[in-house]
């Protein structure tokens, strides 16, 4: 264990916080099915297993020496933004777009410099997911706002 | 159950089924070999893909995924001293130093050799295990099923030795993941913040694609950079007969360490592996060679991590519960199926134990050939760029998250599961336990609910019943036996040390 656990253990204690007072709000159980264990039993079960084993996280941590972590990279960050982003981006452009920008931007956030096989991989990506899972599986990919404005003009 | 071929030749001939067992190995060695990619991250990948599938096919494939990613992590594990899969880690140990002095096939050979011995043993086992745990778990009332819940998650505690407590926090907030939704007794709804999407609960393949496969891909951009330096496997050459005879005993006791601890609740492959090293080295004549290119230090992790597949199928089929991390991929997929996994899958369902049962037989058959033959082929894969293979398995995960009910919030929680999964990975969570929690999380509440309405709202119910009894003392037993352990070991250290 060390130190960092004892900010890992105190963030878990907040979510448990958390976790507790979203219990709060569950709606009242009607009266006919009141013999039934409450449904804040189990989650407030866990909650308190979890705050329990997040104090003994606190508890071993402390006093230890700090871990020395590496900072994370530029291209972790850009990763991350790439992730994050597809959802928003799979919204307004669609999918197969979607997925044909991030095979572009992740091997450039990567480094790789080979822009031929970018271009394919690029092209070949979201292709082959239509062709397999639209056609081959009827699986639909939302098309995006973008092309449904397109669509309607 | 009933074991006759009555179940087994419809399953046996269909070409349909043989072909995807094909397919999953193959699948599944290339999986394997690919660092970075398990066979857990390959079965989670597949899973929304086989649910197109009939059941008995869907599973048979997962299973050669299984068997054969297992063994695929051993070929880059040997190479190029990246395991492909946390199995093959104490296969480097033997392997690559091996590898260096010019004996790659050799090493190949004996892992190839080994992994299938250890696999085929432990389909065996489950053959006949696994119905006769589910003629047991017949008499299992909802107090025994809690109670086998909460050993399985007291389990976490010995998967891996220093982080015994981060892998109960991680199977607790699995658990958390797993109450999500309307809660089924009451029908009232909790931590659904109003969205309709989110009612019937957090599907369990988004989280699992995000835990494993998004978490590996943030990982990997963190990795970017480290050199792997790869040995070629200049000539094929198979280990002797001599080899064989050396490793032959080597091979058997780490087979039934393999099964024992595939068995056992929550363990998995890589505990199987790592034990089945330390006994290899423990037993051999030649323990100094160790480390240095021993062929039992590639034998023994080996043949235990290919067992473990077939033990890990054994409580997860019989019972629901899950014997390892892929297991309980395995067993989500049988519930994504519409299946029942526990005594009555056998009834319901009597073709599955021979899909299983031929589709890893079949499988660790084909990786012995695959590994003996296409050593040099797949050794080639370690060479696909990661800045080309990653945005694929992206694709993939998106693709598989999004297509189970073609919504966009299983995307969004495939996103958050992976970036949540990175930040717990960062701070010594594993994927794996918070998976067992999710998976575990409708069992274990359901049966403490129907329990504590049997016994009145009274817990001492509990211990009224004898089988409930025992599988909650060995739950404690599991939680704190390794701390008595190593207070144990220090007093004993200390009293030596005075005398």
């Amino acid at each position: 264990m060390k130190h960092h656990d004892t900010i890992t253990g105190l963030a878990l204690l907040a979510l448990c916080a958390i976790a507790y007072w979203l219990t709060t709000g569950f709606s009242e159980v009607p009266a006919m099915l009141s013999q039934n264990v409450p449904p804040t039993f189990f989650p407030r079960l866990v909650i308190s297993i979890v705050a329990t084993l997040s104090v003994v996280l606190v508890a071993a941590g402390i006093g230890r020496e700090p871990e020395i972590t590496g900072r994370s990279s530029t291209t972790f960050w850009r990763t991350v933004a790439i992730i994050a982003s597809t959802g928003i981006l799979a919204s307004i452009l669609g999918t197969l777009l979607t997925l044909g920008i991030v095979a572009v931007a992740l091997p450039i956030a990567w480094g790789e410099r080979r822009y031929s096989f970018i271009g394919i991989l690029a092209v070949c990506l979201p292709i082959s997911i239509y062709l397999i899972f639209t056609l081959g599986l009827n699986v639909y990919f939302p098309t995006g706002q973008i092309v449904g404005l397109l669509l309607e003009n | 159950m009933d074991l006759s071929l009555e179940y087994a030749l419809p399953v046996l001939t269909d070409p349909i089924v043989i072909g995807l067992i094909v397919a999953g190995t193959v699948m599944g060695v290339v999986i394997g070999a690919l660092p970075g990619l398990s066979s857990s991250m390959g079965v989670a990948l597949l899973l929304p893909f086989s649910l197109y599938l009939e059941p008995i096919p869907a599973i048979a494939l997962l299973s050669a995924l299984y068997c054969a990613g297992t063994f695929g992590g051993s070929i880059t594990a040997i190479l190029i001293n990246a395991p492909g899969a946390p199995p093959a880690v104490a296969t480097a140990f033997d392997g690559y130093p091996m590898a260096t002095k010019g004996e790659a096939g050799r090493a190949l050979g004996i892992a190839a050799v080994s992994s299938a011995s250890g696999g085929i043993l432990s389909v065996l086992v489950l053959l006949f295990a696994a119905p006769l745990l589910a003629q047991v778990a017949y008499s299992f009332g909802p107090p025994e099923y809690f109670a086998l819940g909460v050993f399985a998650l007291s389990m976490l505690a010995s998967i891996s030795g220093e982080a015994p407590l981060k892998n109960l926090i991680g199977g607790c907030l699995g658990l958390l993941i797993a109450t999500v939704g309307i809660d089924l007794t009451t029908g009232v709804e909790r931590f659904t913040f109003g969205v309709p999407e989110l009612y019937e609960g957090i599907q369990f393949i988004p989280v699992l694609i995000g835990l494993f496969a998004v978490t590996e891909l943030l990982n990997q951009a963190q990795e970017l950079g480290r050199e792997r330096i790869a040995v070629t496997v200049s000539a094929l050459k198979l280990p002797s007969l001599d080899d064989f005879r050396r490793v032959k005993n080597t091979i058997l006791r780490s087979s039934c360490i393999g099964i024992f601890v595939g068995v056992l609740p929550a363990e998995g492959s890589t505990m199987a592996a790592m034990v089945g090293y330390n006994e290899a080295k423990r037993w051999s004549k030649t323990p100094d060679d160790f480390g240095k290119g021993a062929i039992e230090g590639v034998a023994g992790p080996e043949a235990a991590n290919n067992a473990a597949t077939g033990g890990a199928m054994v409580p997860t089929l019989a019972l629901g519960i899950p014997g390892s991390a892929t297991a309980a991929v395995i067993l989500g997929g049988l519930q994504v199926q519409g299946l029942r996994p526990g005594p009555y899958l056998f009834e319901e369902q009597p073709g599955l134990l021979y899909g299983i049962f031929f589709a890893m037989l079949l499988a660790n058959i084909l990786f012995l050939f695959i590994g003996l033959l296409g050593a040099k082929v797949f050794s080639r894969i370690s060479l696909v760029p990661r800045t080309f293979l990653w945005p694929t398995v992206f694709a993939l995960c998106f693709v598989g998250a999004y297509g189970l009910n073609q919504s966009m919030v299983d995307v969004w929680i495939m996103i958050i599961s992976g970036l949540v999964g990175f930040v717990l990975k960062k701070n010594g969570f594993g994927p794996a336990p918070i998976i067992m929690g999710v998976v575990l999380g409708g069992l274990v509440e359901t049966s403490l609910a129907q329990s504590m309405i049997i016994f009145d709202q009274q817990w001492t119910g509990f211990l009224s019943r004898p089988i409930t009894l025992s599988l909650l003392v060995l739950a404690v037993i599991s939680l704190i036996g390794g701390k008595i352990r190593s207070v144990l070991r220090r007093l004993l250290s200390r009293t030596n040390r005075t005398a």
